[in-house]
């Protein structure tokens, strides 16, 4: 008996049940299935995330103003802890630079002409557009000129330029914030969403000019970058905030301060026990959906062993040894877990497919990704499903005696 | 002539019980009876005589509890069931009441299936094997047919080239004519009578109709597990007999 014998034996007895072996493997295509879409939407998510949060360089630091027991700073307003006395004292530390402050102002509409859309209106100074990775596509950004006189000049996300302007060229027309006419000065390249905010409905106006029309004393955001080491510059924003806001914090608790600083360097962790949590929640998932449905591989092949119980003794009344039928029902299990993973990652991949086709609709760069280790591992579970269930019905058949076999009715 | 022959099969004092929960249930009591190379011999008996029983141990499907069983001059009781499986697959073949065909599989395909377990024909001559076991038997334009689509009749010729197909030493026929119409039966028959007369293959043949026990030269009567009577050149006795009767 050769191997390849075995297996064409165990395939056609496969192809001679095909209905029934089609209802068989179902159980562990959808285990299959599942894990495939599930891994695929997860990947998809990372690289959404990750997207989201590229957007602070590998050297950026973000500071928002906090509050004492760790509640979550919010970015509409509320918090007045960072001031810009703290400002001036973070760009005075040698291990920073490219320090931008930032204030959101609170005004609703921006009208041009008839043209009316609803901005987010941020103060700020030059350096936050090389901190945020924010690229002009027509006229320049916001200049040290523009700070120094509290110009009323704006710059344009890309959105709010359509919105207004549509194919008109913005760059020295005059946009009204609440009661005041600005001119613009430059559009930027669209750059999507950050931090799942539309990046793009933003305007920038000078921080001076935000500030004479707010009146505000503290600043809602600072986004700065690291010279040299990283680490060490986090530590000397943290021990000077927490100096001058005269927190006792020697143990660099985050719950007792009263900032935020949030780092590319924190978002990959959250993001890693994020997909860790996923993926051992699917392979949960998975391990129980394939034991069920190899559950459901044994019972089927118990079933099998009994119906051809005439047929194991027919083959042993013609010379074949116990070894031969316990790999003939052996192979028929792994093939068919085999078969069903196959068609469980087919499957699996068109419905990632497909959610990825939906969830792009309301979730922008939202793409389709698909996680290779977790479809071989799929795969690789399902065959051992296939082995692990099959011996036993296999072992059956094995021992059964040929004469009591071929009496069987 | 076959009395010439060195025997095949030999059994000295072979005893035969079933053991449920503890009981015991004999079946065969001291069965010594030899079998020459060449013979075509009948087994007759009522039903739970012990002849299907005998049968299985002649043909290693099943073992005595006691006694001795030769063949080929060899004791089989010391053999591992890999070799058993292996005198199964080279040496003996069987020819079933209920023909034990694969369903939804070609004549062909059936023919061949013990060369799959046979442990010294290559693969490549299965095929030609499996056409020439299926020209002895006749059905060589049905080898592409599935066997639910044959007869009864051409269902246990199929069968039958199975059972030559790997040129075994005894062939046993287990009531072959059993689930047949008596003209399909005299067919079948007449291929065994065939295979024995044309090429001295030895045939043990399991049957309660005395019509089909007398194409065999020697027929055994079992009774209660017992070799009853033992009667060689059957034909002609049996030709005088009726003769005397008339």
């Amino acid at each position: 008996m050769f191997i390849t014998d075995t297996f064409a034996t165990a395939r056609r007895a496969i192809g001679v049940n095909r209905k029934r072996s089609m209802l068989t493997m179902l159980g562990v295509i959808i285990g299959v299935s599942s894990v495939v879409l599930m891994t695929a939407v997860g990947a998809s998510m990372e690289v959404l995330i990750l997207s989201q949060i590229s957007s602070i360089g590998a050297q950026s630091m973000v500071v928002f103003p906090g509050q004492k027991e760790g509640v979550e700073s919010t970015l509409a307003a509320g918090f007045d802890s960072l001031t810009f006395d703290d400002v001036e004292a973070l760009e005075r530390l040698t291990t920073i630079t490219s320090v931008a402050p930032a204030i959101f102002v609170d005004i609703p509409t921006a009208v041009y002409g008839r043209e009316k859309t609803q901005p987010r209106v941020i103060a700020t100074t030059p350096p936050y557009f090389q901190n945020r990775e924010m690229p002009v596509a027509v006229g320049r950004v916001l200049e040290e000129r523009d700070i120094m006189r509290a110009r009323h000049v704006v710059v344009l996300g890309s959105d709010i330029a359509d919105d207004l302007f549509g194919l008109e060229d913005p760059v020295g027309k005059q946009v009204r914030l609440g009661d005041l006419q600005y001119t613009v000065v430059g559009v930027l390249e669209p750059v999507g969403t950050q931090f799942f905010q539309n990046a793009d409905e933003f305007v920038f106006i000078p921080l001076t000019t935000g500030r004479a029309v707010t009146g505000q004393k503290h600043v809602n955001v600072i986004t700065l970058q690291a010279v040299g080491d990283f680490d060490l510059a986090q530590a000397d924003v943290e021990s000077l905030l927490r100096q001058r806001h005269g927190i006792v914090n020697p143990e660099g608790d985050t719950d007792e301060d009263d900032f935020i600083v949030r780092t590319s360097q924190q978002a990959n962790d959250i993001l890693g026990a994020v997909s860790l949590g996923l993926t051992l929640f699917i392979t949960t998932i998975a391990g129980i959906s394939l034991v069920v449905g190899g559950i459901g591989i044994m019972n089927i092949m118990l079933v099998a062993v009994t119906e051809r119980t005439r047929e194991i003794g027919l083959r042993k009344a013609v010379g074949a040894r116990g070894r031969d039928i316990l790999l003939q029902f052996l192979f028929e299990a792994i093939l068919l877990t085999l078969f069903a993973g196959i068609a469980g990652v087919v499957f699996g991949v068109g419905l990632a497919g497909l959610a990825a086709l939906i969830v792009d609709k309301y979730l922008e760069s939202y793409d389709f990704a698909l996680s290779v280790p977790a479809i071989g591992l799929a795969l690789a579970m399902a065959i051992l499903t296939g082995l692990v269930f099959g011996i036993y019905p296999a072992r059956q058949a094995s021992k059964l005696s040929p004469m009591n076999a071929l009496r069987y009715e | 002539m076959a009395k010439q022959n060195p025997p095949l099969i030999e059994t000295v004092d072979l005893c035969k019980s079933y053991f449920n929960d503890g009981m015991e249930t004999p079946v065969l009591f001291d069965i010594d009876l030899t079998i020459r190379e060449g013979e075509f011999i009948s087994i007759m008996g009522p039903s739970g005589s012990g002849k299907s029983t005998l049968m299985h141990i002649l043909g290693f499907l099943d073992t005595p509890t006691s006694g001795s069983y030769l063949f080929r001059g060899q004791k089989t009781r010391v053999l591992h069931d890999d070799e058993l499986a292996r005198i199964r697959a080279t040496r003996v073949s069987f020819v079933f009441q209920a023909f034990n065909l694969l369903p939804r599989t070609t004549v062909l395909d059936n023919v061949i299936l013990p060369l799959l377990y046979h442990p010294t024909i290559p693969a490549s001559e299965r095929t030609e094997r499996g056409m020439k076991a299926i020209e002895q038997v006749g059905l060589t334009e049905r080898a592409t047919y599935f066997t639910n689509q044959l007869s009864g009749g051409q269902q246990q010729r199929t069968a039958i080239a199975r059972s030559l197909v790997t040129e075994p030493d005894v062939i046993f026929a287990d009531e072959p004519t059993g689930n047949l119409d008596s003209a399909s039966g005299i067919q079948v028959m007449e291929v065994l009578q065939n295979l024995h007369s044309k090429q001295g293959r030895t045939i043990v043949l399991v049957t309660h109709e005395k019509t089909t026990a007398e194409y065999a030269e020697r027929v055994i009567h079992i009774l209660d597990g017992r070799i009853a009577t033992d009667t060689r050149d059957f034909k002609r006795n049996h030709a005088k007999n009726v003769k005397h009767l008339k």
